[in-house]
């Protein structure tokens, strides 16, 4: 268990910013998500050891949120969302001397912040500064920083915020590649519920101070009945008829996407023999998930 | 349709420094999502329809009638700009009536209207508090009303989305596609492309200052030749199903997942494959989990086009 | 047998640890960065240019025969005492260079920081609030000292190789500790009052100008005030002129101004008390996430 919290609890004057929050995170890549103001950042704040709940325990990667501030923030990587560098200084530089005041040994930090650089995919540009470094550069310094001294936990801050759909891809593949590892967990606030899906197992979704939701992805995601959605080339209505005749209910939305709800015990392989009778071809065929966005909404309560 | 844009041979340098060239394109009501990668000339686009620049050459005209120049037209056109740009020291309210009042307003119909715009984006509880104190989502809402309060029928947004929350995304993505079926033109530009998935199939791409692609995605695709269709299916039998492709002549690749039940196969000849795909699936009894195309979508069609 | 590396990730496998001075590599780092702008090395090199001047002149108050020609009748007003130490180390020209040092070196310290949004990665390390302070001061207290300490103790060092003898030591025991008090009066208020400024604003090039104007300023407006109210206590509005108080009396030399010199420490320490204040409350770690 790398985080491990119960029943934390913290106000700003009167504003309660979290109450009675309690998780247990394993492996996995973790997505924070949650409105504005739901206590996103007064959560990562208490990780990350910067804050005392006012009631509440926890350890992150063993220790003690309250006792062991100082631990945590030596072991753990943080990723901040705004853009932050030094001028005047190149990023090996940088990265070596981030990884000095973590607590490495000078010529430790400086041999790992090449390997970093290199993993990070800014080997080109490592002796360049960093004034001259372009957005999606950016973050890969920022994520170099944040791994430099090897840490158990990262914390990503809107990774993918304010990036060119190249950028924002190649920063997704990184992090999908860090995240692959398993002795390091990663923790991920998004408002970009596309690459949160892409990236995490599971999600902790805050709301108004309290936990609104948590748990593996697949199984918040899961519904219980038959629900498919297909997509058909060709003329669908003696399709949806016939499928009809077999008792299930067909819906078809815009987009001319057709969603079948199938009774129990019926076989799938129905729809594909429907198919072939009405001379339809299955172009697309998927068992149906509430989407993440859904989730997100229903779990917070609107619409 | 009669295009509500248009735009011919148009074009436009800063010095020496290429913004647009040569670019002519009908843009019809509906909404428009506007991609390309950073300095394709997205931003000298929007600001030439706008009004704000003036063309090196060509020109666009909205309904027929030139932009530069035109205030009446410039009332009927909403634009919402990526970067902040705001008076910090006035209220929300002061604000968007200010601006009305430019359009000609009378005090009570700006008031009217900016009642109005505030609580389509729900700020109507925070309108008497300083910009200077707006979070990053509310001052984002704030453009947007500012876009939409005077009613105009051809909207222009730029990245109107950041520094929302998926719920605050949610709503916005939800009222620009009232806006489609109210008849009105919208064009937006995003970064995140499944965010302009969610509010159109018709895209115009821009990239080193041309038109690299315009049209529905999905046909798009299909006129990139130099990539193949990629389709993906899952089952437990997916080697069996692959087996019986193997002769196939369309189809170009097959590569197997580490997990054993996925497939995914290139080809050129989407048709005849799917055809076969269903005949064998019922022929021999195959369990299918999915089937899906994965390159189908505005990512891989920027990837493609932008070729990495 | 053979072995490849294989591309991707590779874990650490050293062990962090605490080091005995966690502001050190931030001091290091503020220092390189300093000789890496232009016009600094020379500036900095100049600085040193009181000290040569009042190296000769060690040089020849001890060959006094050998230059009688030159002086005829007034050696005696080259004598190596504390007042020659202290008349080195409150020279205009030094001070005025230090300053310049402070705006070139000192000034974006902290503003640098505050414009690119760096403290949020420098709290997300084990650093604590003091560390990183402690650890900018120190850049400071390395300039000062180096154009103060230093070769102040070099010049007590060669007057001892040219007397050819410990009888100066004797004479004036006390002699080294005004120069370690005044140099580390200077060095600490400088370290104060340019952190005081440098984390009030986001452009470091604005900062560089308030560093200078306003050493510069304080002396105009002592030289205005005191022309038209005629009272030493206008001194106590000038920068350079509370730091010629403080030092005559770590010399035990007369004050330059009829004031009391309690005044000129009080002004020094005011400044020194508002510095901390100012940076403690700008430099919130808990800020790191917004």
């Amino acid at each position: 268990m790398s985080i491990e919290v119960t029943n934390l609890s913290f106000r700003y004057g009167d504003i309660k910013a979290l109450e009675g929050v309690s998780f247990k995170l394993g492996e996995g890549a973790v997505g924070l998500l949650g409105p504005n103001g739901a206590g996103k950042s007064t959560l990562l704040r208490i990780l990350l050891g910067f804050l005392a709940p006012e009631k509440g325990e926890g350890t992150v990667l063993g220790y003690d949120i309250r006792r062991e501030q100082a631990a945590i923030r030596r072991a753990v990587g943080y990723m901040p969302e705004d853009d932050c560098f030094i001028a005047g200084m190149d990023a090996v530089t940088f990265t070596a001397y981030f990884g000095e005041l973590s607590g490495m040994p000078r010529q430790e930090a400086m041999k790992r912040a090449h390997e970093v650089l290199f993993y990070v995919g800014l080997e080109e540009s490592r002796y360049r500064l960093l004034d001259t470094y372009s957005a999606g550069m950016k973050q890969r310094l920022k994520m170099a920083q944040a791994l430099v001294h090897d840490p158990k936990l990262l914390f990503l801050d809107e990774p993918t915020s304010n990036l060119d759909p190249q950028g924002r891809i190649e920063v997704l593949q990184l992090i999908e590649d860090v995240a692959s590892h398993k002795d390091i967990q990663v923790l991920i606030s998004s408002h970009i519920l596309a690459d949160i899906e892409t990236l995490c197992a599971s999600v902790l979704i805050l709301n108004k101070g309290k936990l609104a939701a948590e748990g593996r992805l697949e199984d918040l995601k899961a519904i219980d009945y038959s629900l498919f959605e297909v997509k058909v080339k060709g003329e669908d209505a003696a399709f949806r008829k016939d499928l009809e005749a077999l008792r299930c209910r067909v819906d078809e939305t815009e987009d001319r996407l057709i969603k079948i709800y199938m009774p129990a015990g019926m076989d799938r392989m129905e729809v594909f023999r429907a198919a072939a009778r009405t001379g339809v071809q299955i172009r697309y065929f998927v068992k149906s998930q509430t989407k993440l966005e859904d989730l997100f909404a229903q779990v917070v309560g609107v619409d | 349709m009669t295009p509500v844009i248009e735009t011919k041979n148009l074009s436009k340098w800063y010095g020496n420094v290429l913004g647009l060239s040569d670019v002519s394109l009908e843009i019809e009501s509906g909404i428009t999502g506007l991609l390309g990668p950073n300095g394709a000339g997205k931003s000298t686009f929007m600001k030439l329809i706008t009004g704000q620049m003036k063309p090196n050459i060509g020109a666009v005209t909205i309904r027929g009638k030139r932009v530069w120049n035109d205030y009446r037209l410039f009332s009927r056109v909403g634009f919402c700009p990526e970067p902040d740009a705001f008076y910090e020291d006035v209220t929300g309210w002061e604000f968007l009536t200010g601006l009305l009042r430019f359009y000609g307003f009378t005090r009570a119909e700006a008031a009217d209207r900016a009642t109005r715009a505030l609580a389509i984006v729900e700020l109507s509880a925070d309108k008497d508090r300083k910009v200077r104190s707006y979070s990053r989502g509310m001052r984002q809402r704030v453009k947007f009303a500012q876009a939409i309060a005077h009613d105009p029928d051809v909207m222009i947004l730029d990245e109107p989305f950041s520094g929302l929350d998926p719920l605050g995304k949610r709503r916005l993505i939800k009222l620009v596609k009232d806006f489609e079926s109210e008849g009105r033109t919208v064009l937006v530009s995003s970064h995140v492309l499944p965010e302009i998935e969610a509010v159109t199939s018709r895209i115009i791409m821009i990239h080193q200052g041309k038109i690299l692609a315009q049209g529905d995605i999905h046909m798009v695709r299909d006129l990139i030749e130099s990539h193949p269709h990629m389709i993906s299916l899952r089952s437990p039998a997916a080697r069996a199903v692959a087996a019986a492709f193997v002769d196939d002549a369309s189809v170009l690749k097959m590569t197997f997942g580490t997990d054993g039940r996925s497939l995914v196969v290139e080809t050129h000849n989407r048709d005849a494959f799917f055809s076969r795909l269903q005949a064998v699936v019922v022929e021999k009894g195959i369990e299918v989990d999915e089937i899906d195309s994965p390159d189908d979508n505005l990512q891989a069609v920027f990837d493609y086009l932008v070729g990495k | 047998m053979a072995t490849i590396r294989e591309k991707g990730y590779y874990h650490w496998d050293g062990r962090l640890e605490e080091r005995r001075f966690p502001w050190w590599p931030i001091t290091r780092t503020g220092i390189q960065l300093a000789f890496r702008k232009k016009w600094f090395k020379f500036v900095f090199a100049f600085g040193f240019s009181p000290a040569v001047v009042f190296l000769v002149l060690i040089y020849i108050s001890e060959r006094l025969e050998d230059f009688k020609s030159m002086f005829g009748g007034k050696e005696r007003l080259i004598t190596v005492n504390p007042k020659f130490f202290m008349d080195f180390l409150t020279n205009g020209f030094l001070v005025f260079i230090i300053v310049m040092v402070l705006v070139f070196a000192g000034a974006g310290l902290i503003a640098d920081d505050l414009k690119h949004n760096s403290l949020q990665i420098y709290f997300a390390r084990p650093l604590r609030k003091k560390d990183y302070l402690l650890g900018k001061m120190a850049v400071i207290f390395f300039f000062v000292l180096i154009l103060t300490f230093v070769p102040a103790l070099v010049l007590y060092v060669f007057k001892l190789v040219f007397a050819g003898s410990f009888r100066f030591v004797l004479e004036y025991p006390w002699l080294l500790l005004s120069i370690v008090g005044f140099a580390a009066l200077m060095a600490v208020f400088f370290a104060f009052y340019t952190l005081l400024l440098s984390c009030l604003s986001k452009n470091s090039r604005y900062v560089m100008i308030i560093v200078f104007m306003i050493y510069l300023f304080s002396q105009v407006f002592y030289g205005i005030m005191q022309s038209i109210f005629r009272t030493p206590y206008m001194a106590l509005f000038s920068i350079y002129e509370n730091l010629l108080q403080a030092g005559a009396f770590l010399f035990a030399q007369k004050p330059p101004h009829a004031v009391p010199v309690v005044w000129s420490f009080l002004v020094l320490a005011a400044v020194c008390a508002t510095s901390a204040l100012v940076l403690t409350k700008k430099i919130r770690a808990t800020e790191v996430i917004r």
